[in-house]
């Protein structure tokens, strides 16, 4: 029996995004936008659904005079991360010859 | 990177396999510049603190130079700062920060047993108490120092998975502790026809010596290695 995917984290950018984020505690817009190769304006719209879903939260601050865009993962989103992994592994284990 | 949400099965875990995979480099990468820079100082205190020991001997305070080491947590986090200021941040990772962390708590115990054993010696020098004298001991705290400093470079490889420099960091420090108790370092000065002059204060240079190589092979080296990593 296949268990359902969570649509908002079956889509190919924010999949990468909490996959970024899982393994490190926080990071920095530009760094994530460089790790996944998004534009940013891609990149602002899916942080934006994955921060309205509360699965990461987003903090502005500055960097020196700089602005600066920090993500972090919530419990939330750990816990909706894991939840897809359980599922994707019955998806996985049906695939195997 | 797109969005797609029609993906089978195997391409979202290859999705996760790969940025999980970016992520380990990318922390692997920042943690190997820090442990490279705070290598390169720990090398440099421990060629300029012996300099100071012997342009200062000849007045009578031959281990004053040792107070340097004081200043080293603060011109390591200078440097990095310095040199990082422009770049993009790391991200703060677990790896980096357990690393980081086990390098502080070695600067807090290694400075703070410095700063004790110190005192404690001062007091056993000037006590005129005599029952003290004989029953007390002066610390040597060097070996102490080495075993701490050891500890720290095996927990280093413990965390970023490297056998090597556990090992190293075990071997190393017990054995620069042990030949620090036996004085090998004096012995091997006499042997070789030192001045009695530095053979005398062989503990304002030798010590530096010992933290240079545990420096080299388990900071620089290990820094240099995460940081070329491809």
């Amino acid at each position: 029996m296949f268990k359902p995917l969570d649509p908002l984290l079956h889509s190919e950018l924010r999949l990468a995004i909490m996959s970024l984020l899982i393994s490190d505690l926080e990071a920095e817009f530009p760094y994530i936008k460089e790790q996944t190769g998004a534009t940013a304006g891609n990149l602002s719209v899916q942080v934006d659904k994955l921060a309205a879903a509360e699965y990461i939260e987003v903090v502005k601050t500055f960097k020196g005079k700089r602005p600066c865009t920090i993500c972090r993962i919530t419990l939330k989103g750990q816990q909706a991360f894991e939840a897809y992994i359980e599922a994707l592994k019955s998806y996985l284990q049906v695939s195997k010859p | 990177m797109e969005e797609n949400n029609n993906m089978t099965a195997e391409r979202s875990l290859a999705i996760i396999t790969e940025q999980i995979e970016r992520s380990r480099r990318a922390v692997s990468k920042s943690t190997g510049q820090s442990l490279y820079i705070s290598g390169l100082c720990t090398m440099a205190m421990a060629v300029i603190v012996p300099i100071v020991n012997l342009l200062i001997l000849p007045d009578g305070y031959a281990t004053l130079g040792h107070l340097l080491w004081f200043t080293l947590p603060f011109i390591i986090v200078f440097t990095i700062r310095t040199i990082y200021k422009n770049r993009e941040h790391a991200p703060v990772s677990l790896v980096g920060t357990l690393v980081g962390k086990t390098w502080q708590t070695f600067g807090v115990f290694g400075l703070g047993f410095f700063v004790l054993a110190n005192v404690w010696n001062y007091i056993l020098y000037h006590s005129t108490d005599n029952t003290m004298a004989i029953i007390a001991h002066q610390a040597n705290f060097t070996p102490i120092i080495y075993l701490l400093m050891g500890m720290a470079v095996a927990i280093t490889g413990h965390i970023l998975n490297s056998r090597w420099l556990v090992w190293f960091g075990i071997v190393a420090s017990l054995v620069i502790a042990v030949c620090d108790f036996a004085c090998v370092g004096t012995m091997l000065l006499s042997r070789f026809g030192a001045p009695l002059s530095i053979i005398a204060h062989s503990n304002s240079i030798l010590p530096c010596v010992s933290v240079f190589v545990l420096a080299l092979f388990g900071l620089m080296l290990p820094g240099l290695m995460l940081k070329n990593q491809k």
